[in-house]
């Protein structure tokens, strides 16, 4: 086990109060494995992701629950073991590759930081030069000495990923990197992180909304919903049998592949406000099955094979009923 | 009369613009038509035209050449106070719910601008105003509240229902659901659809998100580097794509489905997409074509009728 996530709740305290953006939050990523993450905005993808990486800032706060990496906490570490890690063992890639890369350094010189922060015995310039032929920026040793203005969208987001991998991380996130994209670029990038996997066995968090990109990527699903994990499993347990119904009406929300014309059917209702959760299942408001008990009680989450959970009061209907 | 039925003609339309780098040829040699009631799909990448073609048609940009004709009048050299009755029957819905609301004003004053604009009567415009609200799932209550109290949905409705105010009959739609999450995407979609039934509106919808084109579209129009390379029925476009770069662009749509995603095969196209300062000669997709013969570099092929209402750029389809 590489990761191992566990009942993590982060808030943010803002001026309106505190934002409980993630809520016991639990999930493990094994060595060489492609996770997805989906949910929409605001539901705590992201953040569970910057609380791995403590990259909170000064409003954000871990309030409880543990993130072990390579069997080590994260949690209670020191902002400079912190950063020993950062780059090294764990990278990040961005949704924006124009705002990510320094305008004012060469490619080059943001490639070689990290290897230079992390003190990495090699050939810095050879390094370099070999990952970003390995991304397919070629030829390397002439575009090194460019700037980032000087490349396209998709070859930025390639270099993002060159220097994620250039200190060659037993852990890749990547949050929603290819929205920013188009899709015969997009394709090109999924296509990368997939080689990545198959040659380093580096093991990947995708952040993505869109369905598609899980579907033909990841290994294993994790959906979020308002701050919770509502459900998680293999891509085919997710997209076959999916058991919330927050999954479900996700899945049902985009074109019927085969009858493109039908009328689409939306999860109606807004996500909910952070700032006043609701008490009980947070997508009970949207939720079309929603039951008295859901607006009271969160549910358990309910295991329904090795790989699939699920956290929904429709799941122990029976068990439920008789307590209410 | 065939002409009566048409909403809108596009005929050779260019947008250039002169940079300090050169000529950008953004929209170069486009020619369409939308019937009215028909839903025209426009779609391709970044960069390729598509919202330079959608704000030259509304005279957001002066046409470089080219006409527009719109219910059969030519607006392409109108001054703007002969455009204006026109700019009523035509409206826009933005990309982005929340750079295209000013923040400074409440939403009801939002959807009340364009009517005193187009001198809809005073005494009509709350009642107008709060019908819309209602119409696009929102309340009157919201009408005094401003725009950063919205969510993004709730925004692009504010945006539709402003679009609405001068009771328009084309409305250009510029990536209208691609700020927004997918749970929401598809209530604002069906939104659109049911609008379009009651009040027999014609859309253009522009987009990159490839299925819900197929989805909403009559008929799916695909640019490259500022033309057309295809233009069909949109099953048929989608079902029997003939341009080596349709092709290519429909087999890059991610699949919500494992197994078929897994099936399917990805033509990937070779390269990147060459500058529009510098656009190629000949076809201007020969240079990342599979297909591309010695004469697809000189050449430069037009946009024929290939089988019945099936048009197509490429001499070899």
């Amino acid at each position: 086990m590489l990761l191992e996530v566990k009942d993590l709740h982060t808030s943010f305290f803002t001026q309106a109060g505190e934002v409980k953006s993630v809520n016991g939050v639990s999930f493990e990523l094994n060595h060489g494995e492609i996770l997805g993450i989906v949910g929409e905005s605001g539901s705590g993808k992201s953040v569970t992701m910057l609380s791995i990486l403590k990259l909170l800032g000064t409003t954000g706060k871990i309030i409880s629950g543990s993130v072990k990496f390579n069997g080590r906490e994260l949690t209670n570490l020191t902002k400079n073991e912190v950063e020993d890690i950062r780059g090294k063992n764990i990278a990040m890639i961005f949704q924006d590759p124009m705002t990510s890369l320094n305008p004012v350094l060469t490619v080059g010189y943001q490639l070689k930081e990290s290897l230079k922060r992390h003190k990495i015995e090699c050939d810095y310039q050879k390094r370099a030069v070999e990952i970003l032929e390995r991304v397919g920026i070629v030829p390397a040793e002439t575009r090194m000495k460019q700037y980032p203005h000087e490349f396209s969208g998709g070859q930025r987001q390639r270099i993002m990923i060159a220097m994620a991998m250039i200190c060659n991380p037993d852990l890749l996130i990547a949050d929603e990197p290819t929205t920013a994209l188009d899709v015969t670029v997009q394709a090109q990038i999924l296509d990368l992180m997939k080689e990545l996997r198959e040659n380093f066995n580096t093991s990947i968090i995708l952040i993505t909304h869109d369905l598609g990109v899980i579907a033909g990527v990841a290994d294993r699903v994790l959906v979020m919903y308002g701050g919770h994990a509502v459900e998680q499993g293999t891509r085919h347990e997710i997209f076959y049998s999916p058991a919330h119904p927050y999954t479900h009406g996700l899945l049902r929300s985009v074109p019927d592949p085969e009858n493109f014309k039908e009328r689409l059917i939306p999860i109606e209702g807004q996500p909910p406000d952070l700032l006043n959760p609701p008490k009980g299942c947070p997508f009970a408001m949207r939720c079309p099955q929603a039951m008295k008990i859901c607006l009271e009680k969160l549910p358990a989450e309910k295991i329904l094979s090795d790989t699939h959970r699920a956290s929904c009061w429709l799941l122990e209907k029976e068990e439920a009923l008789k307590n209410v | 009369m065939s002409d009566v039925q048409k909403m809108l003609e596009v005929k050779n339309l260019r947008k250039y613009f002169d940079t300090s780098a050169g000529t950008v040829k953004s929209v170069d040699d486009v020619s369409f038509d939308i019937s009215k009631g028909e839903t025209l799909g426009l779609v391709g990448e970044s960069g390729c035209g598509k919202t330079t073609a959608g704000r030259t048609i509304i005279r957001l940009y002066e046409p470089t050449e080219g006409q527009i004709i719109f219910n059969g009048v030519d607006i392409t050299n109108m001054s703007s106070r002969e455009l204006l009755p026109f700019r009523k029957r035509m409206q826009m819905i933005f990309q982005d719910p929340y750079a295209s609301l000013n923040p400074r004003m409440t939403v009801g004053d939002i959807i009340i601008e364009p009517m005193i604009i187009h001198k809809i009567p005073k005494d009509e415009r709350k009642d107008r105003m709060i019908n819309l609200l209602r119409r696009v799932g929102l309340n009157s209550e919201h009408a005094n509240r401003y725009p950063h109290e919205f969510s993004g949905g709730q925004r692009q409705r504010v945006g539709i229902a402003r679009a609405l105010a001068v009771e328009p009959e084309f409305i250009i739609c510029d990536e209208p659901i691609s700020a927004l999450d997918v749970s929401i995407q598809a209530q604002v979609v069906n939104m659109l659809e049911d609008l379009q039934k009651e009040l027999g509106l014609t859309y253009l919808f522009i987009a990159h998100d490839l299925s819900m084109v197929r989805h909403i579209s009559t008929r799916v129009a695909v640019m490259y580097l500022g033309k057309i390379v295809e233009l069909a029925e949109s099953s048929e476009l989608y079902e029997n794509p003939k341009h080596p770069y349709t092709r290519s662009l429909l087999s890059s749509i991610p699949m919500p489905d494992p197994i078929k995603s897994d099936e399917r095969e990805i033509i990937k196209l070779a390269g990147e997409i060459p500058s529009p300062l510098n656009p190629p000669t000949g076809c201007n997709f020969h240079t990342r074509c599979q297909f591309c013969k010695s004469d697809c570099e000189k050449l430069r092929p037009l946009l024929r009728e290939i089988s019945n209402n099936h048009y197509c750029a490429c001499p070899f389809a």
